[in-house]
């Protein structure tokens, strides 16, 4: 064999070259100089078809969990909670999961622009540096600097270099503040901060007004807290337990609709129902000194009478709730939200201060000097001064970077002219929004998975951003960019550093030590951004006392409510925070947990005032305040008071992409521009508003039919009682069918016990854990490349999501309890699915999994008709994703074409991916290797996947499955039993309070 | 009754396909619109994507699926006339039977359009049938969806039998008297019948064996259609009484057919005296049958519903006649129409009141009243289908993902294709073949002979009873 070429050699040369050409071919167009410099964990090699993993920082909001990203070739494909990052424990919310959108986001600006009318021309970067150094050079005082974020390094960095040009001192915009918890503080107990709330300790939780599940401080970490806190826990105190959550609120967005009581009040009502509260609480306590008695003298007015006429709520109500809040030991009251949001908010928040300390909270479930050190994000006020200045023509160069003022400010703070007054206003947002349309130099920057950062939200917390892939355009970091004009205008201050990663670099040094991690610091910054970033456990809380001043301050009963008619309360939107969020496909095209609403606005009212005012359930209705009129749909919600009407922010983006443009309202057009008086944050609730039905439809899309399960039995509950004792509900399933029946049939194959070997995937999902979060769905977007539908399309009941949250409403008025959780498709063993496909398309694999063979199907439906679950989606077109979003697509999973029908396989490509693990060693894959994206991101850990065959997972232990577990299964329930579909995806029933039981 | 010789009905019969008149062209010209219209919608649909359709989650079958249980429901009238009444000796049955006949190949041709139509990759629709394959795959036998890939191809495949062994004495005389193209194309399919006594004792035999093989196929191909939604665990699907239940629609919604065929055929060929009023009512009578039987259904669902305790099962037969639980209706937006609840109030008012009329002797004679009961018959046996396929998707287990249908432009101009299809073929039908079967209508007569008279008056007998 010497002659010629031979065919192994052919191959060879073949594949080389070939894979030559497809590198050059990737590479050639990439300017060099724009690479990032990536600092790979030396012991891993990249290996084509292995993810690689960084870790960094989530920036959709100022909590900052860390996070991890997983690349394949280069390219960002999925964002995950990072387990080593201290705040976020490997979860993250629906934002974090959607980082990726904001990433590859088909409005990102690709070049430099400059504006010429009302269009933009792209242009050298060099030159639009050079231009906005230009105007920089002796604007001195009158630079002003205008940013969402200030995160770690970057709030010196940005004074360093405003400094160094003689600007103004930063403005930081951020709509959803918590300037009047650090003034209450303040005032209270002589502490300027945001403390500490430790959630997971609490026995009982009364909450006023905040998300704290959404969007308020860190929900991630909230949420874990929460749960700790609330789900049912079988050796709790050895008998089985759960904490109480009571909600006291005008209106209940998710975190409300968890919460195992909702007290309904009048808005602005809140501090008298807390110091009544405190009144009741006070007399069973030992405060020291002579402190009880001033507090009680303090206290006396506020009788449970005058709480009870102030708030509408039941005397006796509030009673028991005193009792109980004073019982737990320790309890906890939160406050937060825009409910609270009044122009005496901080006045709330004292009362609620008070009620904490009164119940001997402070120091346990509320610590000082552990701060959360939320960004020194600025108070409305200064806002509001700023504007002043920019309507008096002082502002000559505004810089705007990742801050939509237009967008976030409402119009009556007479924004848009302000800006208008501005000579330049210079955009370093990285895609376009209503702002950067009206900037006149816009130099992109890039995405927070391209570019070097820190974050610090805690104490203790050192996070780092990294760059995980290269630029997807050939932008700068914002950071880098202002180091650059710096250059250009002539400032050399930035000399000896002029990338900011150095900067950064030279800023770690003093982590290092604040940490107090000992050697060589190329050592610590290397195992730096391996872990994530560096962190220190605080621990030590300081206590603090009562400030005497407290007692001349008279809180304010009621605030004032300007205008006529109905409350309008905004609340922040758990997709879409203050409207960051809007123009990422995944955010609007999964829907509000609570409402089921996609791609669109709506206005929480009550059925009863819908029906007093003949108003119906979709009716298109017109609000109107003094500052303007938006339209959108009427939704029957029992969780409102009846004299509120409440409508989520972040929606009616005007120039902010065609994904986020005209969907929806903006509710911040209706507001007037006030602040709350003490503390300058943004005053939500002010103002009442006229509303009329139109009689139009206003065409909701709703994404689930029926909000009454009907008896159905799909998400079950129990009483603690019950739970305790051990005792299992009487009627299984929808009560369809009897108990014990008798099988016609001879078992399955698959009932037969070593059908599968070594392995049946399984999983439970504890109804008592979901909070309906829906940071599940996200992921599953994420890693499964599903497809966007659209709104119309969606309203069709054509959306490709494999999770659903399901919601179900029980009882009615204030009593109504909200039931969720995920559906996904539960891999029956005796599955609907499967004998109906002609073409064996869908199979049963020997996992125990129901494969869906993609390539194979022919697109019957047939399946999906008989699946009682209805997990099954079908592609009714040919789904594209706009440029650059298509650049996530996970390689390991094939995107579906037109016609075929697809489905969740529990992420059978991470299984796939343990098993060549498994199979090199020789071993079988063990407990806890394998996670689904959906149970990976759960904060609170309501998903757990495993193998179902090997009885010592944790998943078996849940499950409880097999003939001789069947007395010892309490809280175990599978949906439609009566089907006898087999499923692997079995419940958890949710614990509840029956009315007269304590936590 | 009028005398008819042997020597009319070749002269009458044959007369139907001679030189045609404008009317026929306008009428071709409206059923080739309506074909193309379809074959465009589903061009489009093939093109852009099932969502073009109302399909949705969860209704994932909906008019294509009714389409297709119509007209195969209309297929099994032409089967029971030609092979059922064949052997039952039915003598009323000779002058329609040609006409049902084709209409069975025909509608089952349009039938067997759907579920290519309906799938969402209709270029591997092949992929149901099993044949030995580079791919190494093979059919689930498990799927109705395959026993109807053979359930309707041996249907077809025994109709077509059927239909051209019916015609070879008649294509004989055909081909006698045709000249050019066509005589080749008559001698052709005549296979060389020459009309002697060998071969007729040879037809005779062969045709009844046909028969006998054609009658369990009435009966077993809707069956095993029904067994399509029977299989499944459907709420309203999910039924023993599915199989009959769907072969007495079937034969129901079939005899309407012919009928709605027979009288415009009559009236158009001038064949009042073949295409009888006792011809008609004969088949009016087995329609008040089958519609007893239909209705019978009915209320056996309703009261297996209730009767078996399924929650599901009651919540379904509750939402077909009266819509949403009053619990929801604070939910629901105003003015929400409900399509289930039109089609059953259509199919209960089309399929068991609009027949009533018919147990009188004077309707059941009158053309005219049994054109229009026909057609209703046609319309509600439409929508039963629609009925059985849509609302049971629409309301099944899980009340958070029930949905709304509607059926959209592509599936209105597909739907109307397929009568356009069926209508266009029945029409060159009438044209190139005999649509009364000539053979047999002789059969029918009194032979030719010196006691003709006596012959005459033994068959008004037998045809006036």
């Amino acid at each position: 064999m010497d002659k010629g070429i031979r065919r192994r050699d052919f191959f060879k040369v073949i594949g080389a070259g070939g894979a030559a050409t497809a590198t050059l071919a990737a590479c050639a167009d990439k300017p060099e100089k724009l690479i990032p410099y990536l600092l790979p964990p030396d012991n891993v090699e990249f290996v084509p078809g292995r993810p690689l993993e960084y870790a960094t920082t989530c920036m959709e909001c100022p909590a900052h969990c860390g996070m991890v990203v997983k690349t394949r070739e280069a390219r960002a494909i999925k964002a995950e909670g990072n387990p080593d990052h201290l705040v976020s424990q490997g979860a993250l919310c629906i934002r974090g999961q959607a980082t990726l959108q904001t990433h590859y986001n088909p409005m990102r600006i690709a070049s430099a622009m400059q504006r010429q009318g009302n269009d933009f021309t792209p242009m050298e970067w060099d030159a639009a540096e050079a231009a906005v150094a230009g105007k920089l050079k002796n604007a001195g005082n009158g630079i002003v600097y205008m940013t969402g974020n200030v995160a770690g390094t970057r709030a010196e960095f940005l004074d360093a270099w405003l400094g160094a040009l003689g600007a103004s001192p930063k403005v930081v915009l951020d709509t959803l503040t918590h300037h009047s918890i650090r003034a209450a503080n303040k005032t209270a107990f002589r502490r300027d901060e945001v403390p500490q709330y430790r959630i997971g300790e609490a026995r009982f939780l009364l909450n006023f007004g905040s998300d704290f599940l959404e969007t308020w401080m860190n929900p991630v970490e909230n949420g874990r807290g929460y749960t700790d806190m609330h789900a049912y826990d079988e050796s709790h105190g050895g008998k089985g337990g759960k904490g109480k959550f009571v909600h006291v609120s005008p209106h209940t967005t998710l975190t409300g609709a968890n919460a195992d009581q909702w007290v309904n009040v009048k808005p602005g009502s809140e501090a008298v129902l807390a110091l009544a509260l405190a009144r009741e609480v006070i007399s069973g306590k030992r405060i020291p000194g002579g402190e009880k008695e001033r507090l009680e003298k303090f206290l006396t007015p506020y009788t449970l009478q005058r709480a009870a006429e102030d708030t509408g709520a039941d005397p006796k109500v509030i009673k028991i709730l005193a009792r109980e809040f004073a019982q737990a030991e320790p309890s906890l009251a939160l406050a937060g939200g825009t409910a609270l949001a009044t122009t005496e908010g901080t006045r709330t928040q004292l009362a609620v201060n008070i009620l904490n300390y009164v119940a001997g909270n402070i120091g346990k479930t509320v610590r000082f000097g552990a701060s959360i050190r939320i960004d020194p994000s600025s108070p409305y006020r200064d806002l509001s001064a700023l504007i002043n200045r920019m309507l008096a023509g002082e502002v000559k160069v505004l810089i705007v970077d990742g801050a939509n003022p237009l967008y976030q400010l409402p119009a009556s703070s007479k924004i848009g002219a302000a800006l208008g007054k501005v000579e330049t206003i210079v955009s370093l947002s990285s895609a376009w929004d209503e702002t950067t349309r009206m900037a006149h130099l816009v130099l992109p920057g890039q995405s927070s998975l391209e570019r070097w950062g820190d974050a610090f939200p805690q104490k203790g917390v050192f996070s780092l951003v990294q760059p995980v892939m290269a630029s997807i355009y050939p932008v700068k970091s914002a950071e880098d960019t202002l180091l650059s004009l710096a250059a250009k205008a002539g400032v050399d201050a930035f000399s000896s550093t002029p990338a900011y990663r150095d900067y950064l670099r030279e800023a770690w040094r003093k982590v290092q030590k604040a940490v107090g991690a000992a050697g060589d610091f190329e050592e610590f910054w290397r195992s730096s951004l391996q872990t994530g970033g560096a962190f220190r456990t605080v621990t030590s809380a300081s206590s603090v006392r009562l400030d005497p001043a407290v007692f001349t301050e008279e809180p304010e009963p009621q605030p004032s409510m300007r205008g006529e008619g109905m409350v309008l309360l905004p609340v922040p939107s758990l997709r879409h925070r203050d409207g960051k969020g809007a123009s990422n496909p995944w955010l609007q095209e999964i829907p509000d947990p609570l409402s089921q609403v996609v791609w669109d606005s709506w206005a929480d009212i009550n059925p009863a005032t819908g029906k007093k005012m003949g108003i119906a359930h979709g009716e298109s209705i017109k609000v109107t305040s003094p500052q303007g009129t938006v339209e959108l749909g009427a939704y029957y919600h029992y969780g409102v008071n009846e004299n509120v009407i409440a409508i989520a922010l972040g929606q009616g983006h005007t120039a902010s992409g065609r994904n986020a443009d005209h969907v929806g309202v903006n509710v911040l057009d209706l507001l007037p521009s006030l602040s709350d008086r003490t503390s300058g944050d943004f005053a939500f609730l002010t103002t009442r508003v006229k509303v009329e039905g139109t009689g139009k439809h206003a065409g909701m899309v709703l994404t689930s039919d029926s909000p009454r399960q009907l008896g159905r039995g799909i998400i079950q509950t129990q009483s603690l009682a019950d739970a305790r004792a051990g005792k299992a509900p009487e009627k299984e399933g929808g009560g369809h069918a009897p108990r014990a029946h008798r099988d016609f049939y001879p078992p399955r194959q698959e009932q037969t016990p070593g059908y599968y070997d070594p392995y049946r995937w399984g999983m439970v999902v504890d109804s008592d854990r979901c909070t309906g979060c829906s940071a599940c769905v996200a992921a599953c977007y994420s890693e499964n490349n599903l497809a966007i539908v659209g709104k119309t399309r969606a309203g069709l009941g054509r959306e490709m999501a494999w999770i659903t949250i399901q919601r179900f409403l029980e009882g009615k008025g204030d009593d109504v309890q909200t039931l969720m959780q995920p559906m996904f498709c539960a891999q029956c063993s005796n599955a609907g699915c499967e004998p109906v496909c002609p073409v064996y398309a869908t199979y049963h694999n020997p996992e125990g999994i129901n494969a869906q063979i993609y390539n194979r199907c022919v697109g019957t439906r047939y399946c999906s008709n008989n699946c009682p679950y209805k997990v099954r989606r079908f592609n009714y077109f040919q789904y594209e994703w706009e440029s650059p979003l298509h650049m996530q697509l996970n390689p390991d999973v094939s995107v579906r074409s037109k016609g075929v029908m697809e489905k969740c396989t529990f992420c059978l490509q991470r299984i796939n991916l343990a098993r060549q693990d498994a199979n090199e060693q020789g071993r079988n894959i063990a407990d806890g290797e394998v996670t689904p994206a959906c149970a990976q991101t759960c904060a609170t850990k309501a998903i757990t996947f495993g193998n179902l065959s090997d009885p010592d997972s944790r998943v078996s232990g849940m499950a409880m499955r097999g003939k001789k577990n069947q007395e010892r299964r309490v809280r175990q329930y599978e949906v439609f039993p009566e089907l006898k579909q087999l499923p692997a995806v079995t419940y958890l029933r949710k614990v509840t309070f029956e009315s007269s039981e304590e936590a | 009754m009028s005398t008819i010789s042997y020597g009319d009905v070749n002269e009458d019969i044959l007369r139907t396909m001679e030189r045609p008149k404008p009317a026929f062209f306008l009428m071709l010209i409206g059923t080739l619109t309506a074909l193309i219209i379809g074959g465009i919608s589903w061009a489009v649909q093939i093109d852009v994507g099932l969502g073009l359709s109302g399909i949705n989650h969860p209704i994932g079958w909906g008019v294509y699926i009714t389409n297709f249980v119509f007209w195969i429901g209309i297929g099994h009238a032409g089967t029971l006339i030609s092979a059922v009444f064949f052997l039952t000796r039915a003598p009323w049955r000779a002058p329609v039977y040609r006409a049902a006949e084709g209409m069975t190949v025909f509608a089952v041709m349009t039938a067997g359009l759907f579920p290519l139509l309906h799938v969402g990759r209709v270029w591997y629709a092949y992929w149901l049938i099993p044949y030995p394959n580079q791919r190494m795959l093979w059919v689930n036998f498990k799927s109705p969806l395959v026993w109807d890939v053979f359930a309707v191809s041996t249907y077809l495949t025994i109709s077509v039998t059927f239909f051209m062994v019916g015609l070879v004495p008649d294509l004989a005389a055909m081909r006698d008297k045709a000249t050019g193209l066509r005589k080749l194309i008559y001698t052709f399919l005549a296979l060389g019948w020459n009309n002697s006594y060998h071969q007729w004792m040879h037809y005779a035999r062969g045709y009844l064996l046909l028969a006998a093989f054609a009658t369990p196929l009435v009966f077993s191909v809707h069956s095993i259609v029904s067994w399509d939604f029977a299989m499944s665990m459907v709420p309203g699907w999910h039924t023993t009484i599915f199989a009959p239940y769907f072969v007495a629609g079937a034969i129901f919604s079939g005899l309407a057919m012919v009928i709605t065929i027979a009288i415009p055929l009559r009236m158009i060929f001038s064949m009042k005296h073949y295409i009888t009023d006792h011809v008609l009512q004969s088949m009016a009578k087995v329609i008040l049958f089958t519609s007893i039987i239909v209705g019978y259904a009915y209320a056996t669902e309703f009261f297996i519903a209730y009767y078996s305790g399924v929650g599901f099962e009651r919540a379904l037969f509750y939402f077909r006649p009266f819509g949403e639980p009053g619990s929801l209706a604070p939910f629901r937006e105003k003015g929400s129409f409900s399509i289930p609840q039109l089609a059953f109030f259509l199919m209960v008012f089309c399929n068991i009141i609009a027949p009533l009329p018919l147990w009188r002797w004077k309707i059941r004679n009158n053309a005219a009243a049994l054109f229009v009961i026909a057609i209703l018959i046609n319309i509600g046996m439409w929508f039963e289908r629609f009925n059985i396929v849509v609302s049971s998707l629409q309301r099944d287990f899980n009340p958070a993902n029930w949905g709304q249908y509607i059926p959209q432009p592509v599936e209105i101009g597909i739907t109307l294709g397929s009568f356009g299809f069926f209508f266009t073929l029945f029409i060159l039908f009438t044209r190139a073949l005999p649509s009364v079967a000539i053979a047999e209508m002789k059969e029918s007569l009194p032979p030719p002979n010196k006691h003709e008279a006596g012959w005459r008056e033994f068959a008004t007998e037998r045809t006036e009873d």
